[in-house]
Parts: structure tokens; C-alpha cells; sequence
């Protein structure tokens, strides 16, 4: 089961890295900042592929 | 009509998780014998392909798009993010390259310890796990423009090619040039990923060349994954000197 959840889900880092990535769309689209989501996102995803990478 | 810019991606996602998938049941096979673990393989394809007919059929209900996209956005950027950052390190040199050889003979080790079943259910996991991220994969671009078809192809065609060469060579495929497939596929699919989740977020006006910005996001990460390996190969070089 765990193996399935991790192949599904991966790890915890890979969670954490989407789950803020999903925050700041949420907050920036709310705040009527989606003009700058599409500059934000891309980057925040490559700022957290980095740290995935790193570790 | 295909639609190849669907099919590719598919494919070489496919191509990818079938040699995996190939190695495992190539090292059970010599345990177990070629029907027995191929027999694993077979069950395993077929709840993968129930498991496609099954998530086709629940796109087909209607639901609303929005909500389709984001869900399957997430599991894109989850399943991109994971490869393109794997890819990066190993280019980088902070990881190991994937080797088929070692695959192949750790899977030996382990069932030289196991009885047939073990064996059988080694396999059959093996062929699942693998697929799951197919079956993802397929789910996820069969829904960009209910491109079922294309999808499939790509995944099947992909599946074809991996057992021909397989049954060929009769040995693991060490040639593949899995990272390089690995990092354009991790581009692609968290282009994708990040694209849909904003969309369905924010609304289509949310991407400000519409469509075309996926192929924007798509060079953003290939070209930003690349600067990456740079980047940390010199700082662990750098590392390593000091």
C-alpha cells in the first residue's frame, strides 16, 4: 500500500513542493493577482524542483 | 486522427516505466520461468487497462472540466516535479543514473530468497506500480481535448516496442537513454500540470497566451532544468575541491 501511495503521491518533499505551489495560485488568483500567477507559478515550480534536487 | 503532441509525450513517458517494468519481469522470469511471469505481467496490464477504461468512462459522465483539470493537474505537477528534480540530479551528478544491470541483478538477489508466489506477486507489483504512472499519464492527456485515443496509442505503441526489443536482446535495456527521456518528459508534464491547475484555479484568462503558453512553460522548464544541472554540478564540484 505504501509503495502504491508513494508512486501515486511521491514523497513527503514532492507533496510539500505542490501543496505550496497550490497555495500561491489559491491566494494569488483571490487577491485578483492571476496576471502574475503565470509568472509566479513557473518559477515557484522550478525553485522547489531545485530544492527536490538538492536533497 | 492522432494527435502527436499527445502521442509523444505519452509514449515516451510509456517507453520509460515499460523497460523498468521489462527488467523486473525479465529478472522473474528466470526464477519462475517466462509463462508464469509473463502471466504476472498480463494480469498486471489488464487492471491497468480496467483501471483507463474506468477513469475514461468517468470523464465521460459530464463532470465538470474545471474541477477534472485540477484534480488531474495536481497528480501532473506531483508526477513532473518528482521526475524533472530526479533528472536534474542525476545530471548533476547528486544521484546515481538509473542502471538497468544493477535493477536486474538486485531483483535476482531478492528472489533467490522468495518461493513462486512471491515471485509471481514481485512481478505483478513490478508491472503495476510502473503502469499506475502510465496509466496517470494516459488519464491525464486523454483529457486534453478527450484525446483517448492518441493517448492510448502511445502508451500501447510504447508497450509493444519495449517487449519486441525486450524479447530480442533477452536482457535488460541499458541503452535506453532513460534521464534525457526522464528530464523532457518531467518538462513537459509539469508544463502541463502547472498549466491546468492555474487554469482551473484562476480561469482560462489566468494564462495570458492561452494554449500557447503551455509551450512557453514547457521551455521555461527544460531551459530552467538544464540551467540547474549547471548550477549544481559546479557547486558540487565546488564541494568536492573543498
Amino acid at each position: 500500500m505504501s509503495a502504491f501511495l508513494k508512486t501515486l503521491f511521491g514523497d513527503a518533499g514532492t507533496v510539500a513542493v505542490v501543496a505550496i505551489v497550490m497555495a500561491a495560485e489559491v491566494l494569488l488568483v483571490a487577491t485578483d493577482q492571476a496576471a502574475s500567477a503565470a509568472l509566479a507559478v513557473p518559477s515557484l515550480v522550478l525553485a522547489g524542483t531545485a530544492w527536490l534536487a538538492k536533497r | 486522427m492522432l494527435d502527436w503532441t499527445i502521442v509523444v509525450p505519452a509514449f515516451l513517458t510509456a517507453a520509460v516505466e515499460w523497460v523498468e517494468a521489462f527488467t523486473i519481469v525479465l529478472a522473474v522470469s528466470l526464477s519462475i520461468g517466462w509463462r508464469a511471469a509473463a502471466g504476472a505481467a498480463l494480469t498486471a496490464l489488464a487492471a491497468l487497462a480496467a483501471m483507463t477504461a474506468a477513469t475514461g468512462g468517468v470523464l465521460g459522465l459530464g463532470l465538470e472540466i474545471r474541477w477534472l483539470q485540477l484534480a488531474i493537474g495536481v497528480f501532473l505537477l506531483l508526477f513532473g516535479v518528482r521526475w524533472l528534480a530526479k533528472a536534474v540530479a542525476r545530471g548533476a551528478g547528486l544521484k546515481a543514473l538509473h542502471d538497468e544491470a544493477r535493477e536486474f541483478a538486485e531483483a535476482r538477489t531478492a528472489l533467490a530468497r522468495g518461493d513462486w508466489m512471491a515471485s509471481w506477486l514481485i512481478a505483478f507489483k513490478g508491472v503495476l506500480l510502473e503502469g499506475l504512472e502510465v496509466w496517470l499519464v494516459v488519464a491525464a492527456f486523454g483529457l486534453h481535448g478527450r484525446a483517448w485515443a492518441s493517448s492510448t496509442a502511445g502508451a500501447s505503441a510504447a508497450l509493444l516496442i519495449v517487449v519486441a526489443a525486450g524479447l530480442m536482446v533477452r536482457a535488460p535495456l541499458q541503452r535506453v537513454p532513460e534521464n534525457a527521456i526522464k528530464f523532457a518528459v518531467g518538462a513537459m508534464i509539469t508544463a502541463f500540470g502547472s498549466f491546468w491547475t492555474l487554469e482551473a484555479v484562476g480561469g482560462a484568462a489566468a494564462w495570458p497566451w492561452g494554449d500557447w503558453s503551455l509551450l512557453g512553460l514547457a521551455a521555461f522548464y527544460a531551459v530552467g532544468g538544464l540551467a540547474l544541472v549547471v548550477l549544481l554540478r559546479q557547486r558540487s564540484t565546488a564541494g568536492e575541491v573543498r
